[in-house]
């Protein structure tokens, strides 16, 4: 039996301490008020656990869920969120990954996976038709990503079984180990990997063909095609197609705000070596996308004969710029063996940077150096198997620098690195920075788009005026993007109204933008309280020293530091939050979140 | 007086990617643009709508700058300044 409203109908709950699993209904009311995808996570572990358990022992919650707008064949629907406490910093986190898992998981009749505990042995969950079982995971452990998702499929024999799983890094628990899937998607940030390490969980394979159907097929296949119009007219869209992110090096560079060399400067003279122009010309293949995806912005690259899904900006600019590194061969290897390995392509690079830094000052003896690309594969291969130096660097630049006596060169908000931006030239982007629920990340609240891109408008980045309301709404609309199944680049063309129509039109469920902006901020809300309850204060709502006290020295920001003050007040008022960033009573009861 | 010029992206099929340009003292951005296009006539439907004004998320900087911070089309070159023309583009 099919549901009319886009959900596959079931969530099972896996306990792998005693391998029993129990499936139940999706609830309406999770549906109505958390939509899917990061809402469901953030909801299920908020309401199921205590939050103060050590992220990497059996009392953690992990949760893999898919969302309603996934797999309807809407233009970019394509999203599953994998959630947990995080093990690098604690947070209540959600990671993002596209790809065809997210579909597949529910066309295997499951619209989310809860695992609890530990499994004595390597296991993996086999979904297929609203049916799940564990089965053993032994002859994959110890295999990279790549060989794990063909071993699995191989040994099936069901080449339309879809993988999500943990590379040797994630067995390792490498705080910075991630989980894949479709062999070079990655739910990246955080550290998910280590928690299904530390479950013994290898793999997810999910398979099937059960049909996902939709409230009102008119009414959705009347918005489908606003939809699909816009995307394609969207010359941010296009520009994807044909650089993919890649082409934001140059971009960002010019602008005076691409951190080089650990956030020491802010502009690359190398740039146009690692640049997408550059990419398009020499190693790029062709270009492929993720499921009903009419942009296609992946990028598949040949080197040495070798051919690789990526690399994207960030690891460019990780394995870049941020290592003073211009050989492009280099970083496409570099940001390609994260994959295998299963490590997070941001993170692996930014504790390299900063391994870089301290060598330089000579705070440690022995490491690798700014703009020498020699050994730097293999000191990403050495990170993923917690091996020589690289198990020195594997838990995160914050860990790495304050044993060394030096936390200040870890370039990292509440322990999570900082991407490919430099704040000091972005007030709104550094204020997303230093507010995110789950640290140092972009995606959470990506004020590039304005402050830089232009979209959905220009917004001069130096000035605080309507920052904080900017802000607040590129922060709800992202959990709500999160919890729909869309993917956020769908956001350089599509606004709130187009995906409350499109969540209404498949759910059945009444939508509005303001309600649909109400979901993403009781989301927010619900993993604010949750790092409160952890220890997070307003102290941490901040950037690192060097952001707030060394100006930027050459480029269109040159003089410029971020200033957190007033703009951080003033966030915590557009929140409805106290002077200190808590949640008001009054904000919770409007949130139905007392 | 002299200004550098530089092209990204899709901009690079119709133009060269840096170069120097010759251009009258108290120039404007829209008169490098005029003179531009008079070198380079399909760069004119790339960045401007038909009302004379930029397409949607085109980015013009002046020496790292956004020129719509500045003023805009009305701004004033100098010798020696560096132009980067963006097209639409974005990521992540």
């Amino acid at each position: 039996m099919t549901l009319l409203d886009g959900y596959a109908g079931k969530i099972a709950y896996v306990n792998l301490t005693n391998g029993r699993i129990e499936i139940q209904e999706t609830p309406a009311d999770l549906k109505k008020k958390y939509l899917g995808g990061r809402g469901f996570g953030t909801k299920i572990i908020s309401d199921r656990m205590d939050p103060l358990v050590d992220p990497l022992s059996p009392d953690n919650i992990f949760v893999i869920a898919s969302s309603p707008l996934t797999g309807t064949g809407i233009p970019l629907g394509s999203r599953y969120m994998v959630s947990t406490k995080s093990p690098l910093n604690n947070t209540l986190m959600s990671a993002n990954s596209g790809g065809t898992f997210g579909w597949k998981i529910k066309k295997a009749g499951f619209d989310a996976v809860v695992f609890e505990g530990r499994a004595e042995k390597p296991v993996y969950l086999y979904m297929n038709e609203g049916k799940a079982e564990l089965r053993d995971a032994t002859p994959y452990w110890g295999l990279d990503v790549h060989e794990t998702t063909d071993a699995l499929v191989a040994d099936l024999g069901d080449k339309k079984a879809k993988v999500a799983c943990i590379g040797p890094a994630g067995e390792k628990q490498s705080l910075l180990a991630c989980v894949m899937n479709d062999r070079d998607r990655a739910a990246g940030r955080g550290g998910a990997g280590a928690v299904l390490g530390s479950k013994n969980v290898k793999a997810i394979v999910a398979t099937g063909e059960l049909r996902i159907d939709e409230a009102d097929k008119d009414q959705l296949n009347a918005v489908k095609e606003r939809v699909r119009n816009k995307l394609e007219e969207n010359g941010i869209c296009q520009a994807l197609t044909t650089y993919g992110t890649a082409v934001l090096v140059n971009i960002i560079n010019e602008n005076g705000i691409l951190p080089t060399r650990n956030f020491q400067s802010a502009h690359f003279s190398g740039a146009e070596k690692i640049s997408g122009e550059r990419l398009a010309e020499t190693f790029l293949k062709k270009n492929s996308g993720c499921f009903a995806c009419i942009v296609q912005c992946s990028r598949v690259c040949e080197v040495d004969g070798v051919t690789s899904e990526g690399p994207e900006y960030e690891p460019i600019w990780g394995f870049g710029a941020d290592l003073g590194i211009d050989d492009l061969r280099t970083v496409i290897q570099a940001a390609s063996e994260c994959n295998k390995l299963g490590l997070d392509a941001v993170g692996t690079p930014t504790a390299i940077a900063c391994a870089m830094e301290m060598r330089e000052k000579g705070y440690i003896k022995d490491g690798p150096q700014f703009g020498n690309p020699d050994g730097i594969v293999d000191l990403v291969r050495q990170m993923g198997l917690r091996e020589g130096f690289g198990a020195e660097l594997t838990d995160g630049s914050y860990r790495f620098a304050e044993r060394h006596g030096h936390p200040e060169l870890s370039m990292s908000v509440k322990k999570q690195d900082l991407p490919a931006y430099d704040p000091r030239g972005l007030q709104g982007h550094g204020l997303s920075y230093a507010t995110s629920v789950r640290g140092g990340d972009h995606v959470y609240g990506y004020m590039v788009s304005p402050e830089v891109l232009g979209a959905p408008e220009k917004l001069d980045p130096f000035v605080n005026d309507g920052k904080a309301t900017w802000t607040r709404i590129f922060q709800d609309l992202t959990a709500a993007i999160d919890a729909s199944g869309m993917c956020l680049f769908s956001s350089f063309a599509l606004n709130a109204d187009d995906y409350a129509d499109l969540a209404a039109a498949t759910t059945g469920i009444p939508m509005d933008s303001a309600a649909l902006l109400k979901i993403g901020e009781r989301i927010w809300n619900l993993q604010k309280l949750f790092n409160i309850t952890v220890g997070y204060t307003k102290a941490d709502d901040t950037l690192p020293a060097r952001l707030l006290k060394d100006p930027l020295q050459e480029g269109g920001a040159k003089g410029r530091v971020w200033e957190r003050e007033p703009l951080l007040s003033e966030y915590y008022a557009e929140r409805g939050w106290d002077a200190e960033g808590v949640p008001t009573p009054e904000k919770l009861r409007e949130l139905g979140l007392e | 007086m002299k200004v550098t010029v530089r092209s990204f992206a899709t901009l690079r099929d119709y133009m060269d990617a840096e170069f120097a340009i010759e251009i009258q003292e108290s120039a404007t951005i829209r008169d490098l643009l005029t003179t531009l296009i008079g070198r380079y006539p399909k760069l004119k439907d790339e960045i401007f709508l038909d009302d004379g004004t930029l397409r949607d998320f085109v980015n013009i900087l002046q020496n790292g700058r956004n020129i719509a911070f500045i003023q805009g089309l009305d701004s004033i070159l100098a010798d020696g300044d560096r132009i980067a023309l963006f097209p639409p583009a974005g990521g992540g």
